[in-house]
Formats: C-alpha cells, structure tokens, sequence
C-alpha cells in the first residue's frame, strides 16, 4: 500500500476545489492511501521574492510535520512542490541554517532533519504507481482526443533541485496523458509559463502570455490544455474566462487538471471529479470516451 | 429604594450601551464597501432584507442553523470537543438561570402561573454546571494554554463577573436557610454583579451572545450578491460578533511568517480587532498603518479562517474590503510586487480601474529606479570597482548566489527569458535584460541591479538559469535581489 501525507496548499480548498476532490478519487481507485495532517500550512512560495527567511520557515515547517508523520509529502500544487524543494535544497546546503530553522521549530516540538522526500501527484502516479498498474484501471479510454500538456515551470525547473523530469525534453506527463487513450500533442509554447506569478502584477503581460500559450496549444490542435497546478489550471479556466470579456479571444480552449482526465478514463462520476466546479464546461469530454463494450 | 435605583441605572446604561452598537452597525463601515450609503437608507435596507425571510426556504434555513450552529453549537464542535463542552456547559447553564431565574417574573411566571423557584436543586445544579464550564475555560488559558490563545483584559473580565455571579448565587442560595444575615450580604454582591454585568454587557465580549447568533443567521441567508447596503452593515456587526476566540488565528497559513516578523496583525483575531478600533478611527500612526497593510496584504486568501470561524463571519470579504482601503492613497506596500497579488488579480473585476491600478503604479514607481539607464550604459566604459561590494555581500552568502561571477555574457539568459521575448522593443519596455542585470550585479552597481523593470517582470519561471552554460542561478540572484531591494525601501 502507497501511504502519503497530502498536501494541498491554499489556493486548492480556496478556488480549485476539483483539484482536491479528483485526485482523491483517483488515489482511492489506484490503491494510494492518504492520510490528513490538519497542520499543513502555507508552503512559502508567495514569500520567496520578498523575505526569504519567512519562506524557509514556512516551508521547513510543513517539512518537519511530514516528517513526524514519518510519511513522504504528496504535492498537488507545483508552486507549493518547487518551493518545499528549494527550502530543503537550501537548508540542506547550510548547516548553520539548518540549526537555525530547527531552533525556530523546537518551539512546536518540530524538527527538520530531511527524512522525507517530496513528491509531486504526477511523479506519484509515474514513479511510484507506474503506467502498467494505471492501464490496468483505464476502463474508458479516449479516442480521437488531443491534448496538451502543460508541465508547470516550478516542477520541471531548477531541474537540479526539483528532479522532476528532463527540463528540456520532458516525457512523464505525456505518458500519464497517453494512458488515459487520448493523444498527447506536441506544441512549441508546451515548457512555458502559464503567466500566473505576474497575475495582480502586471496583469496585461500575464494575460498576453497565457492568451499566447492558448492560441498555440489551439494551433497544435488540442482539444483540451491538461495541467497539475492550481495556479496554471486557474490561468486557463478562471482568467480565461475573464479574458472574454476584457479582450477578444480568437479561441478558447478548456482547461482540465490531470485527475479529472484519469478519472473520467476510469469511468469514475462527474460528480466524483468535480468537473462542474470548473468554469468552462468539460463534460463534452464524455463524448470522446470508449465506452465499454458489453460482451 | 436603592436597589429600584440600581436596577434603573443598570438597564439605562445597557439600553444607551446598545443603541450605541446598534447605530454603529449603521453608521460605520469597513473599507471599500459603502457607496456613500447613509445610515438612513441602511435601516431601510435591513429591514427590507429582514422581510424578505418571511417565506419558507428562508426559514427552514434559519430554523436550520438556529437548531444547530446556535443550540448546539456544532462550530465549536468540529474544532475541539474540550471547548464545546466549556462553552455548552456555560451557555445551557446560563440561558437556564436567565429565563427561570433572572428573568422569572418576566418570561416564566406570565406563562405558568404559580410558578416560583425556591430553594431548590435546579438553581444550585445549574450554578455548579456554570462553574463548570468557567473552571474550564481558565484550565485552558492558563494550564492547557491552547496555541494562539491569548488572554486579553477583555477575556479576563468576563471570567471574573460570571464567576463572581456564578459564585455569589450559589453561596447565597446555600445561606438562605442557615443565616439571613449572611444571605443578605451575599444578595447584594450578587444583585450587583448581575448588574453591573448588564450595564457593560453592550460593551464587553459578553455581547457576542446577541451578535454571534445574527451573524450566523445573516451569513446563513446572505451571499455576495446581497444588497451592498446589507452588506456593509452586516459586516460592522461581524466585528462586534468577533470573540477573539483565535481559532482563524490558530488555522492561518502564513500564521509561520508572524511568528518569525512580529506582526500581530498578519493574524485574523488581530486584524478583527485593530478594524473593531480603525472603524471608528481611521488617524492612525504611520507606524501602525504600515503594519496593518503588511498584515492584511500577507494573506494567501485560503479562506481557512472563514471556514473554520464558530461565529460565522465572512472573514473572505471582510479582509478583501479593508485591504483595498487600506491600499487607496496610502503609501505603497511592497508585497504587492509577490505572489499574494494573485487574488487580487482574479477579483480586478469587482475593482474600480482606477483604484485597481494605483496602488500598483505607485509601488512600482518605488521600487524601480526611475527605469531609464541608457545614460549609464553610454557613459561606458563602466571602470571595474566603480560600484560597491554590498550586493557581493548580500549574495555571496551562499553558494549558489555566488555564481554570478561565472557570467560571460553569452545573453542566453536574455533569450529565453518568455518576457523578453513578448516586447519588441524589449530594452526600451524592461530597461535592462536579464544578462545585464548579471552583469550589473558583478559590477556592484546596486541601483542597476535591482531597479529595472525586467526584475520586477520577472515569472520566476526559472528558464534563464536553467539554460546558462555557466550554471549562473540567474532566477535566484532575481529573488535575492527583489528581497534586498524590499530591504531598503523599509
């Protein structure tokens, strides 16, 4: 039995609800038991480019509960996976800074000593699952259906911390995407940002670039744009939706966390995967699955 | 005579106590959401708000939440078994004593007649049952000493006058018989306590027994799209209905960063109680305002405190309402320029353009330098040791930030970086690319280094540094110097 503490930062419970719920479903049908920890807080990530010693203690400590749980962390968000990554990264490089951070946890009776690893949900699901065993759940596979990956910029890079997958020519989550019978597009735009961290910044050049990215999974022809981030699945679904209006778009194309599309493969419920928790509708993606033939 | 006297002070103080809260319910508001509403057309909203809950959903949902949030109290359940039983036990025994006790000839006696409570078991049973509930509730402030809860002279008050009713009653109830001139001196300590409760009760946290319930019913019937006068009201009544119980504070996810920068207000309960004083009082220091803007901006809007709240206040709008007022001509807020600006971002619509973007404009005008550089970069050649070895200092503290010595400007950086490559006149829109930046970093020019527009533009995406042949952690340095740039504009 795979057992993982789960960790689903802030902005999942708070707006991407569906996140949450689909890879629960997904877990429970692939045999990965999760296991709360009500302690979880917020990973650091939205401190890193102001205070850096707020986000190492931020970080450190979910580190140390996972680790008292003597269990390793499942990530769902890449935001929250890449900066638990960095801080350990870091903590690990400085001795003096290790103590540092364990003095300021000995307060919660927490300690930080790296016993567990970080994992991200799809590195889970690839590595740790494996594709033969994911096959074996597909019950409804896609057919004739195209989509595009995209692999988060906090995953894949600095890909000599994250350890993600190759950062220039990444596999992992197409494979996961080609399991579920759909077809995994190449496109030129696949390994960059989404555009959120510049959201509520410079919301025009946020907006530029996610629109740039979805005009040219489109051109790709994609049915669908397939991500593993709250941030990212918000750029596509949430600020897309607000781009209608603020600007016109040529094209749209929805966007779906992986979960969702694994699930409904597995012929779990709409309800389960959370899919009317979305704003653009996906249900259409019923259409493009093999229904199981009776014999 | 004396206690007729008393009784009238009492219940005078109260009743200008509560006509006070009352109207500043009407009177005030918290942040951005007022459209220039008077107190008038305020009263006329509520009460057009209040008829509209005479239909059967709406009731049936009061019914609901009245049975189970106000009875029973399941909000307090969910989150600690020890504190419910504390708080049940203290509710159950106080309603029983205020309706059969105090209020008898009131409530009871005009219902049932012929009903009087002598000495009798029911009072002395719920006297103990209330001591009970006290006794717990300083087990847990001063044995237990629960996270985040914190004793204020508030909390301490309303301890002391229940004991000391609880106390009095149960004394004189047992020296009724035994000695009337003892039961006499007990009786006028009760008698006044009980009073003096009453008169300050509008102003204590005792309050909440009125505020708390109406805050869980106007929750239970209002959403966002409610009238915005309602609204406004609704949430200067969520202040008063705030205990400071601290279990938002105790959830917080960045509650980590309060601990560590020793800003109280970056917790819930404290933000609660700095707008309970603001509301009314908006001259505060620079100080403090430069504190609560830090608090209420550090927020990740995970909706935790709303979600866990036993009052059942919408912290969500609260803090999105006071937020942009304490954003609007106030000077700039650094973390605007981080991650914690995505939420806002996603609520822009609901934001006037004007307002949205001043802030914004404001704290970058700050942070970067003015933006044109080309007067240094043709002023060249840059004699090496022209700049200062501070920003050395500042990176050279760890390995990685080290390597932007290993830089020779191959302009990779500048290539992929996907900002760069959506402006076509890239120098002119960033000031500076991400390779000179580099470079202004190893020539210890500071101002060069952290005030372009490329830094402040910068994803974070990590394309740069992980495309440098010379292993220059371009992404990082970015970071270091957003940090040492907030450093200095403190």
């Amino acid at each position: 039995m795979m057992k993982y503490t789960l960790f689903v930062g802030c902005n999942i419970p708070a707006r991407v609800q569906q996140y949450e719920l689909a890879a629960r479903s997904v877990a429970v049908k692939l045999g990965i038991e999760l296991v709360e920890n009500q302690e979880f807080k917020c990973c650091g990530y939205p401190m890193q480019n102001s205070d850096n010693k707020p986000f190492l203690l931020m970080a450190a400590r979910n580190l140390a509960l996972a680790e008292k749980d003597g269990l390793d962390m499942m990530v769902l968000c890449k935001c929250c996976f890449g900066s638990l990554k960095k801080a350990a990264h870091q903590i690990q490089q400085d001795p003096g800074l290790q103590k540092e951070v364990n003095t300021f946890l000995a307060k919660e009776d927490l300690r930080y000593s790296g016993k567990s690893t970080i994992k991200h949900f799809l590195s889970i699901l690839f590595h740790d699952v494996g594709l033969t065993a994911i096959k074996k759940k597909v019950s409804t596979p896609f057919t004739d259906l195209s989509v595009a990956t995209h692999y988060g910029c906090h995953a894949l890079r600095p890909s000599d911390v994250t350890r993600f997958d190759d950062p220039v020519r990444p596999s992992l989550f197409d494979d996961l995407v080609k399991v579920t019978g759909a077809k995994s597009i190449e496109w030129p735009l696949q390994l960059e940002c989404c555009g959120a961290p510049l959201m509520g910044i410079n919301d025009t050049l946020s907006m530029d670039l996610a629109e740039r990215k979805l005009a040219d999974c489109n051109r790709a022809g994609a049915d669908y744009v397939c991500v593993g981030c709250p941030y990212c699945q918000m750029q596509f679904d949430r600020v897309q939706h607000m781009m209608l209006s603020e600007r016109k778009l040529r094209h749209e194309i929805p966007g779906i966390v992986y979960p969702q599309l694994l699930g409904l493969a597995m012929g779990l419920s709409e309800e389960s995967l959370g899919l009317k928790m979305n704003i653009y509708t996906i249900s259409k993606l019923e259409s493009y699955r093999q229904m199981e033939t009776e014999n | 005579m004396f206690y007729t006297l008393m009784v009238y002070i009492a219940l005078s103080v109260f009743t200008i106590g509560l006509t006070y809260r009352l109207s500043s319910w009407f009177r005030f508001n918290v942040g951005i959401n007022t459209g220039g509403v008077t107190p008038w057309t305020r009263i006329r909203a509520a009460c057009k708000g209040v008829a509209g809950l005479f239909n059967k959903e709406k009731l049936t949902l009061l019914g609901i939440v009245f049975l189970q949030d106000i009875l029973l109290q399941k909000h307090i359940q969910k989150q600690d078994r020890l504190r419910w039983i504390m708080h049940f036990l203290i509710f159950s025994a106080f309603m029983f004593l205020l309706i059969f006790h105090a209020l008898d000839q009131i409530i009871v006696t005009p219902i049932f007649d012929r009903f009087y409570l002598t000495m009798n078991p029911w009072l002395i049973i719920a006297g103990i049952i209330l001591l009970v509930g006290l006794s717990i509730a300083l087990y847990r402030r001063y044995v237990l000493k629960v996270p985040r809860l914190k004793t204020s002279a508030m909390d301490l008050y309303t301890i002391i006058i229940l004991l000391l009713i609880t106390l009095s009653g149960l004394f004189m109830e047992m020296t009724k018989l035994t000695s009337y001139d003892y039961y006499q001196k007990i009786w006028w300590v009760h008698i006044l306590a009980c009073l003096f409760g009453l008169a300050f009760l509008p102003f204590s946290k005792m309050f909440h027994m009125f505020t708390t319930p109406l805050s869980l019913l106007a929750n239970a019937v209002m959403d966002e799209n409610s009238d915005p006068a309602n609204i406004a009201t609704r949430q200067v009544m969520e202040l008063d209905a705030c205990t400071r119980c601290n279990t938002c504070s105790r959830h917080c996810s960045v509650a980590v960063a309060c601990d560590h920068l020793g800003n109280d207000t970056i917790l819930p309960a404290e933000r609660m109680h700095f707008l309970k004083e603001y509301i009314a009082n908006k001259n505060i220091s620079s100080k403090k305002l430069a504190a609560i803007q830090q608090g209420i901006y550090l927020c990740t809007n995970c909706d935790r405190c709303t979600v866990v709240c036993p009052a059942g206040i919408n912290l969500r709008e609260l803090w999105f309402s006071a937020r942009e007022e304490l954003l609007r001509d106030k000077p700039p807020v650094d973390l605007m320029m981080t991650p914690f600006s995505f939420f806002r971002g996603l609520k822009q619509p609901q934001i006037d353009q004007e307002q949205y973007d001043s802030p914004l404009e404001n704290v970058k005008s700050m942070l970067t330098a003015g933006g044109d550089f080309s007067a240094e970069m043709d002023a060249a050649p840059i004699v090496i040791g022209q700049g200062s070895n501070e920003l050395h200092e500042v990176l050279g503290l760890s390995e990685r930030m080290e390597s932007f010595s290993y830089c020779f400007s191959c302009e990779n950086c500048s290539t992929v970086c996907p900002v760069v490559a959506h402006y076509t006149d890239s120098q002119q829109s960033l000031d500076l690319l991400p390779h000179q930046i580099i470079r202004s970093v190893a020539l210890g020019l500071k101002e060069m280094a952290t005030g372009s527009r490329m830094l402040w533009n910068c994803l974070s995406c990590y394309q740069c540094q992980e495309h440098c042949p010379q292993g220059v952690k371009v992404t990082d340095i970015f970071n270091t110097l957003k940090t040492v740039s907030i450093e200095d504009h403190k």
